[in-house]
C-alpha cells in the first residue's frame, strides 16, 4: 500500500503520521502550474478551487506510484464534504485504479471510519497509534508558535529572505524528527535561529498588522494563496491566519475540549447565527477577534463561488464599517491574475498605512 | 397587518402552505410580481457579483417589498428538511445576509425552519412567529392545520402531472380543478431537471416549460414524482450529497435516466451554482452508461432568449430525429 493525501499547509506532518505508523508514503509535490492544469482539466468547470488543485495533486501522486489516499470527508453542507465522492469517482472514471480512505465526520458514517482506522493502523496497537498521534501533534504545535514568530519577525528583518530561509530549513528539518527528545532539540535550535534574526527598528506607530481569514484551503495554502504571507511580509506588514493546524486537530480530533475554535464561533454569531458549512462563521468571528486584539486590517481569501463564504462577502461591508477594521476580499482560482492581485495587496497596505498615520497625527495633535 | 413574501427560491415550493397560515391569523399577504428586469437589476445591484443569480433574485424582490409599507418581511431561514441534509449555506445565511445589509432588520421575520421532511408545517417553526404576529399557540396551531392541508394538496396535484403554475393555481383556488385538464402532449419526452426557482421563475428561465410545450414536448419535473422513486437511487449511493434539493434533482435524474421513461434530460443550471457542479457530473456518468442524451442549460442574468430557444430547440430537433 503506498499511501498519499492532500497537500496543505504543512504537509509533512501528515506524512510523518503515516510514515511513523509504517506506511509506505508519497508525498505529493507542492502544487504548481502543472497540478492545477491537471486539476482543472479533469474537474468540473464550476467546482471550487480547491477541489481541482486536490485532484491534480492526486493525479501527480498516482503517477508517482500512489495507491491509495487518505483524506478527510466532513459533513458538509459545503462542498469539501463531497470532494472525496467527486475524486473517487473521477479518478476510476480516468482508469486510475486507487483506493480511498475518507475520514467522515465521526458520527456520520461510524462503520466506515472504523473499517479506516483499521486500515491505517496497520499491525500496531491502540497504545502505540495513540503515541505517534500525540507526538505529531506536539509537533504541529511546535512548527505553529514558530511559524507565527516568522509571521511577526519577517516584517521587521534586515536582511531580506532571512525569514523565508529559516521556514524552509524547519520544513525539511521536521522530516527528520521523530522522536519527542529530537522535538526538544528541533525546537530549541530553531528558537535559537530566529533570536539571531536582525532586525530593523520600527516605530510602534508604524508596525501594521493583519489578519488573513476565510476558506481553510486558500488561506493555509502559500502555493496557490500567492504566497500572501511572504508577500505581506516583504512589504513590513505582520500577518496571522485564521487557521493553523494545530488549532484544527485541537478542534476537530480532541473531544469535549473547550477550544480556541469555540470563542471565535461565539464571536461570529452576531453576524452569521448558526453554522452555514465552511468556515463561513469563523471568518467572522476571526475579523471580530482579530478587531479586539488590535489589527489593522483583514484580508478575506476565499475560492471564487465558494458557498459559504459568499454569505460572508455579503456581510463583509456592514462588518468592517461597523468595526472600523477595513476589508479586502480576493477570490481565487485558475484564473486569478497575480499583478492584479497584488496591485490591490499593495494599495490596501497602503491604505491601512495612511490610516494609521492619521490616526497618530490626530492623536499626537490633539 | 401586512406581511410580504418575496416571490423567489421556495416560494415556488411553499407559497400555498406560507399563504395559508399568514391569511388564517388574518394578516394580509403582499408578494412581490412576478420577475422582472427592474427586480434583478435591484437585485444585482445590491449583492455581491459572485453569488448565484437565484440569490440575486430573491434580493431584488426583497428590495422592492422594502418600499412598500408592510409591518414585516418574511425571510424564514431554512435550515434543514431531512436528517443530517441541509439547504444549501447560501439558504442557510440568507436572513443574517438581509439583515446585515439592510438598514431596519426589524422590518425582517425570520424564523429557522428544520423538519424530518418536506413537510414544514411544525408548531417548532411557526411558534416564534405567535409574538411578533400578537397570536396565540392555538391560533398559531389552528393556522398551521389549514396551511398544511393547502399544501398537502399542491404537492398531490404537481404528482398528478400538473405543472407548477397550474397546481398552484388550483391549490389556492382560483381555478377549479375540472376545468384544468392536465397537459398530454408530447412526440418526446424531456426530463426537465432543476431548483423550482430556476424553471418555474418565468423570466429567469424564459418560460421553458412553455417553449417545451409549443415544440410539442411532454415534460417530467422533479416535483412530479413520488419521493420513493427520488428517493431510491440517493439511497443507492455510498455517501449522499448534503443537500436536500439537491438530492432530489440528483434522485429524479437518476431515476429518469435509469427507467427510461424520457428520451433526453435537460439540466437547468444557475451560473456558479456550487450543489450543481457536483450533480452535472454525475449526471455526465449516467448519460454516458445509458446513452441517453444530456444537456446543460447554465443561466444567469446575462443569458439571451434566443441563445436559450436555439439550443433547446437543436437538443430536441437532435432527439426527434434520432427517434423518427
Amino acid at each position: 500500500m503506498k499511501i498519499s493525501f492532500p497537500y496543505m499547509g504543512v504537509p509533512f506532518v501528515y506524512k510523518k503520521v503515516l510514515e511513523l505508523l509504517g506506511h509506505d508514503v508519497i508525498m505529493p509535490p507542492r502544487p504548481s502550474q502543472r497540478t492545477i492544469d491537471l486539476g482543472v482539466k479533469y474537474s468540473p468547470e464550476f467546482a471550487c478551487f480547491p477541489l481541482k488543485v486536490i485532484m491534480g495533486s492526486y493525479i501527480e501522486a498516482i503517477k508517482m506510484g500512489a495507491d491509495t489516499i487518505v483524506t478527510s470527508g466532513g459533513h458538509g453542507p459545503c462542498r469539501a464534504g463531497f470532494y472525496g465522492e467527486n475524486h473517487q469517482q473521477t479518478l476510476k472514471q480516468l482508469g486510475y485504479d486507487v483506493d480511498f480512505i475518507v475520514f467522515d465526520g465521526w458520527r456520520d458514517n461510524i462503520k466506515r471510519n472504523i473499517q479506516n482506522v483499521r486500515k491505517i493502523k496497520g499491525k500496531n496497537s491502540i497504545f502505540k497509534v495513540y503515541k505517534i498521534v500525540r507526538l505529531v501533534y506536539q509537533m504541529l504545535q511546535v512548527v505553529d508558535s514558530l511559524e507565527m514568530r516568522i509571521q511577526t519577525l519577517r516584517a521587521y528583518e534586515k536582511a531580506k529572505g532571512t525569514c523565508n530561509k529559516i521556514w524552509d530549513a524547519i520544513q525539511r528539518k521536521l522530516d527528520e524528527v521523530e522522536t519527542k527528545e529530537q522535538l526538544e532539540e528541533f525546537k530549541k535550535y530553531f528558537y535559537d535561529q530566529l533570536d539571531r534574526v536582525e532586525l530593523q527598528e520600527v516605530a510602534p506607530q508604524e508596525k501594521i498588522r493583519i489578519g488573513i481569514v476565510g476558506e481553510i484551503y486558500v488561506v493555509m495554502e502559500p502555493s496557490i494563496n500567492m504566497q500572501i504571507e511572504k508577500v505581506l511580509g516583504d512589504m513590513g506588514v505582520e500577518v496571522r491566519r485564521s487557521q493553523y493546524l494545530s488549532q484544527w486537530v485541537e478542534h476537530n480530533m480532541i473531544p469535549f475540549k473547550k477550544t480556541h475554535e469555540d470563542e471565535i464561533l461565539k464571536k461570529g454569531e452576531p453576524w452569521i447565527e448558526i453554522s452555514i458549512g465552511g468556515h463561513a462563521k469563523q471568518t467572522m468571528g476571526h475579523i471580530v477577534d482579530y478587531k479586539q486584539q488590535g489589527f489593522d486590517g483583514i484580508i478575506h481569501l476565499m475560492p471564487f463561488a465558494c458557498l459559504p463564504e459568499l454569505i460572508s462577502q455579503g456581510i463583509m461591508p456592514k462588518i468592517s464599517e461597523e468595526l472600523d477594521i477595513p476589508v479586502l476580499t480576493i477570490p481565487l482560482d485558475e484564473q486569478t491574475g497575480l499583478a492584479n492581485n497584488l496591485t490591490r495587496i499593495e494599495a490596501f497596505v497602503d491604505l491601512l498605512k495612511n490610516k494609521k498615520n492619521n490616526q497618530h497625527k490626530t492623536a499626537v495633535i490633539a | 397587518m401586512k406581511i410580504g413574501i418575496p416571490r423567489s427560491l421556495l416560494y415556488y415550493y411553499y407559497y400555498p402552505l406560507w399563504k395559508n397560515f399568514f391569511e388564517e391569523l388574518g394578516v394580509d399577504v403582499v408578494t412581490s410580481p412576478p420577475t422582472t428586469k427592474k427586480i434583478l437589476d435591484l437585485g444585482v445591484r445590491n449583492m455581491v457579483s459572485d453569488i448565484c443569480v437565484p440569490i440575486k433574485i430573491f434580493m431584488g424582490h426583497f428590495y422592492y417589498l422594502m418600499e412598500k409599507e408592510l409591518d414585516y418581511i418574511y425571510v424564514p431561514r431554512m435550515v434543514s428538511i431531512e436528517k443530517r441534509k441541509f439547504f444549501c449555506p447560501k439558504f442557510m445565511g440568507l436572513p443574517d445576509l438581509v439583515r446585515h445589509t439592510i438598514e431596519n432588520p426589524k422590518k425582517v421575520l425570520r424564523p429557522s425552519i428544520v423538519a424530518k421532511d418536506d413537510n414544514i408545517a411544525l408548531l417548532e417553526n411557526f411558534l416564534p412567529l405567535a409574538e411578533p404576529l400578537g397570536k396565540t399557540k392555538g391560533e398559531i396551531k389552528k393556522a398551521l392545520k389549514k396551511a398544511e392541508t393547502a399544501w398537502l394538496h399542491f404537492r398531490q396535484l404537481s404528482k398528478e402531472g400538473y405543472f407548477h403554475q397550474d397546481a398552484m393555481n388550483i391549490a389556492l383556488g382560483k381555478v377549479q380543478k375540472e376545468n384544468l385538464p392536465i397537459y398530454q402532449g408530447g412526440e418526446i419526452t424531456i426530463g426537465l431537471i432543476g431548483y423550482v426557482y430556476n424553471i418555474y421563475d418565468d423570466y429567469i428561465s424564459m418560460n421553458i416549460m412553455e417553449k417545451l410545450q409549443q415544440l410539442n414536448i411532454k415534460v417530467i419535473t422533479f416535483d412530479m414524482l413520488p419521493e420513493n422513486e427520488i428517493e431510491r437511487p440517493i439511497k443507492q449511493m455510498d455517501k449522499a450529497l448534503f443537500w436536500t434539493f439537491s438530492n432530489k434533482l440528483l434522485g429524479a435524474g437518476k431515476h429518469l435516466f435509469r427507467k427510461n421513461q424520457v428520451d433526453g434530460i435537460i439540466h437547468v443550471t444557475a451560473f456558479g451554482c456550487g450543489p450543481d457542479s457536483m450533480i452535472g457530473k454525475m449526471f455526465e456518468l449516467e448519460s454516458q452508461d445509458t446513452q441517453i442524451p444530456f444537456m446543460t442549460l447554465r443561466i444567469d442574468e446575462h443569458t439571451g432568449e434566443n441563445h436559450l430557444q436555439t439550443r433547446v430547440e437543436a437538443f430536441t430537433d437532435m432527439i426527434k430525429r434520432k427517434k423518427v
